[in-house]
């Protein structure tokens, strides 16, 4: 009996853990399974949410208004990036290319009732130039004005992608007068024209309601519950177990248990971003042979495919297949050929003299310094499968690893042999900014984003036409121009470009990816029955 | 005290502002789009990052002093504000994984020390060796996976403070850290079993039980104590990984999205927060001593 009461201490401390599972278990037994509550008017989405309010001009938290089906642009991107009207009926441009005209649309409600007039939405646009100075870097005003329902902008210099950017969520229309009467957008929400409205808003959790003044049909959901899960885990298994109906971005790991699933559905699409190594032309890759001899060695196929799952689709042209911008007529005269690779890099005089397997030329060896960041999972890789793939070809690739915060200098100062990003080649659903860009001749620095010394005067000439080329078709060809230049020219390593995807219970419908990754919630997503 | 804080303050500001990267163009960059120089000028001189790094400091402090501890570059509010929203969350979290703690490692200790080298001793420190080395978001997802997905008794998403929510974050910090203190509490204890007094006490032919609760464990309970404040300030701290495969809604992942963020205000309103919470538990602790120790109270009076 030694140890009698240390062992009935034990017991007691024993019984009292099982007794706190225990009430946890039977208090956890009412835990819902939801394909129920969809039919109950109630739809539940996980997402991961990066806004800390809803005020649409604060930072990048506009994207979240317009994926939370709360707010709504003048314009809007359809399936292939073209811009359709939203709140704006139609618009028309002046012969002299400085006036555009948007008819707003007639009969449109804020959610709190208050109609919707040109004055408004002037009011609006205005509001987010005040307030967010990234507004100016889509396009500047002389004037805006409000004639009946016409709302006209005069611009300083002719801008044929205005429709465009009229569709980036920091232009969502917000209701000016209600803030006048003393809403606070960034503490309550703002007023907008969207399916839903605000009824609570934390970080990790909105609360939606329906807008009972909505204008295009009728809105399916009494109640929308965002719950914002970071972990794409914890994101899988809560859509797994119902207790979401719709989640986005499921990661690659996870993908395959909701594909071919009587369940679930899976809407995959590349998004508008591409995975690109800048090549620097000031350094050992100038020679547009081992340009092109490290370009065919790098096998994107395997890359996208094999090494990162389907979850990037491989890369060739710099506009991903997701735009109408010719992906599928671009001729890649650099697609893999390792044989012809060895081939260039023999005629170019590189030959591996001393046997270690490395090629080199006058003593010197060839070797370039590939430098990435590791912010996305997805870097790193690329950059050691090319790794890789350059060893087979005679090339050594040196991999420098830096903070994602020095990326831009070393882009501007042309510190670099390769450098990788992952970036948005049009969010306006126009290319020209992102190509001119990177690849626009650099002439004492007024085009500092190329700092790889690439300059082709035939390149410039499509861009000097584009700035000033209104015509939709005759712009698309432009793009596609520019594009079979670059790649010619070896320009840069297109390595990739990343799917995204949604996927929901077969108990909704109407439930889309798009790839401009603005419009998650819309009033289409509604029960199957 | 007041030395502390300071000190802390300045070497986060200094360790931030030389850090790489700017609040600026993160703030711009975020979407990854493309920003112009000039705009980035801009937003810089409004965000008051164009000035010398003595002056921001020095405003930083001017109004920290006045409890306003500016507004957070990324959320666009006040840092107080932001704190406080994770805070309930973190609290509540950090109070429910002591009381766990408390309750499976000390009895699990003793257990462990009495019985020495026996059977049951090597199970109790097989599972908490088990218990230490196991990553805790792993656990956390293994206990996600049996309970959420294939019982289904516990939410695994409530991305908010709930009763049935904070059963697995919880019981997830509960097992690493108490496999980790179950360890703490056998060596404390066994250490007293072998001393003198214990020896002493069983020649006088008191029971074990009474050598135990009555002389032992007093005597055990004030370097536990000291581990026990590390765990709470740990806790208090916000455990981001956790919080981040629970959805639970605390101050840790906020933190760490701060610093990816470069919002130096809110780093700072954490850095502070998180000093403070460790003095208090040391003083605390500093304070408990006196109360349970009768020595240190007669030298505190003498």
């Amino acid at each position: 009996m030694r140890f009698f009461r240390v062992k009935k201490l034990f017991k007691a401390m024993a019984v009292g853990v099982c007794g706190i599972l225990a009430a946890g278990i039977i208090a956890g037994c009412g835990s819902d399974s939801s394909s129920e509550g969809v039919n109950n008017g109630v739809l539940k989405v996980g997402v991961t949410n990066f806004a800390d309010t809803l005020e649409p001009t604060q930072n990048f938290f506009g994207w979240v208004v317009m994926r939370y089906g709360l707010g709504e642009c003048l314009t809007k991107f359809d399936a292939k990036m073209n811009i359709q009207p939203w709140l704006a009926e139609s618009w028309s441009i002046s012969d002299d290319h400085l006036t555009w005209t948007f008819k707003i649309r007639e009969g449109v409600k804020f959610s709190n009732g208050n109609p919707l007039t040109a004055e408004g939405v002037k009011a609006s646009i205005e509001r987010a130039f005040a307030k967010n100075n990234r507004a100016a870097t889509f396009f500047e005003y002389e004037s805006i004005t409000a004639e009946g329902q016409n709302l006209i902008i005069r611009t300083k210099k002719p801008l044929p992608n205005m429709p465009g950017y009229l569709a980036d969520p920091l232009f969502i229309i917000v209701d000016t007068k209600a803030e006048a009467e003393g809403r606070d957008f960034s503490k309550e929400g703002p007023i907008c024209t969207g399916p839903y409205m605000v009824k609570s808003f934390v970080k990790e959790k909105s609360v939606m309601e329906r807008n009972p003044n909505y204008w295009d049909g009728e809105v399916p959901f009494e109640t929308v519950e965002i719950p914002s899960i970071d972990d794409p885990n914890t994101r899988a298994m809560s859509l797994q177990s119902g207790e979401v109906d719709v989640a986005v971005n499921i990661a690659a790991g996870d993908i395959d248990l909701f594909k071919n699933n009587d369940r679930f559905d899976l809407d995959e699409i590349s998004s508008l971003r591409v995975v690109v190594a800048r090549i620097n032309q000031k350094g050992l890759l100038g020679d547009a042979k081992v340009r092109a001899a490290f370009i065919q060695g790098c096998d994107r196929e395997t890359y996208n495919n094999v090494l990162l799952k389907g979850t990037f689709l491989p890369g060739s042209a710099p506009i991903p297949p997701s735009l109408d911008y010719g992906f599928d007529q671009l001729k890649d005269p650099n697609s893999y050929n390792p044989d012809n690779a060895k081939k260039l890099l023999d005629e170019a005089g590189w030959k591996d003299t001393d046997g270690d397997g490395i090629r080199d030329k006058d003593g010197r060896p060839l070797r370039v310094e590939f430098i990435v960041y590791n912010g996305r999972a997805e870097l790193p890789l690329y950059a050691e499968a090319v790794q890789a793939d350059m060893k087979k070809i005679g090339i050594d690739v040196v991999i420098k690893n830096v903070d994602y915060n020095l990326l831009d200098q070393i882009g501007i100062k042309g510190e670099y042999d390769l450098l990788i990003s992952n970036i948005t080649t049009a969010n306006t659903g126009d290319p020209e900014i992102f190509l001119n860009w990177y690849w626009r001749t650099n002439v004492n620095g007024d085009n500092p984003q190329n700092g790889s010394g690439y300059s082709n005067p035939e390149l410039d000439a499509v861009f000097a036409r584009l700035a000033t080329e209104f015509d939709k078709e005759q712009r698309r060809q432009l793009i596609i121009q520019a594009q079979q230049i670059i790649m010619n020219d070896g320009a840069a390593l297109f390595l990739g470009y990343p799917v995204t995807n949604i996927i929901s219970s077969k108990a909704l419908k109407g439930v889309h990816m798009f790839p401009s990754d603005y419009y998650w919630i819309t009033h289409e997503i509604a029960p199957a029955k | 005290m007041l030395v502390t804080v300071i000190g802390v303050s300045f070497l986060t500001f200094c360790l931030t502002y030389l850090a790489p990267g700017d609040p600026a163009l993160m703030l711009l960059e975020a979407g990854d789009t493309i920003v112009s120089q000039e705009t980035i000028e801009k937003t810089r001189k409004e965000m008051g990052l164009d000035k010398p790094f003595l002056v921001q400091y020095g405003n930083w402090v001017a109004g920290a002093v006045q409890g306003d501890m500016g507004m957070s570059y990324s959320a666009k509010k006040p840092v107080t504000e932001k704190l406080a929203e994770g805070f309930a969350g973190t609290l509540l979290l950090a109070g429910v994984t002591v009381v766990l703690i408390l309750l499976i490692s000390i009895p699990l200790g003793i257990f462990s020390a009495v019985h020495q080298n026996k059977l049951a001793d090597y199970l109790v420190r097989i599972f908490s060796f088990i218990g230490v080395s196991m990553p805790s978001f792993w656990i956390g997802l293994i206990l996600l996976y049996i309970f959420g997905l294939k019982l289904g008794l516990f939410p695994i998403a409530s991305a908010s403070v709930t009763a049935k929510g904070i059963v697995l974050p919880a019981v997830t910090l509960a097992i690493y850290q108490s496999a980790k203190y179950t360890r703490q509490v056998r060596t404390v204890i066994l250490e007293e079993l072998h001393q003198d007094y214990v020896t002493g006490a069983r020649a006088r032919g008191l029971s074990e039980g009474t050598i135990l609760w009555k002389h032992v464990l007093p005597n055990a309970v004030l370097p536990l104590i000291t581990l026990l404040g590390m765990s709470v300030g740990w806790l208090l701290g916000g455990v981001a990984v956790i919080e981040m495969v629970f959805s639970w809604p605390g101050i840790g992942n906020m933190a760490v999205r701060a610093i990816t963020m470069r919002d130096y205000p809110l780093i700072e309103g954490f850095v502070l927060w998180i000093s403070i919470v460790y003095m208090l538990i040391n003083f605390a602790v500093d304070i408990s001593y006196s109360y349970l120790d009768p020595k240190l109270r007669k030298g505190v009076r003498a």
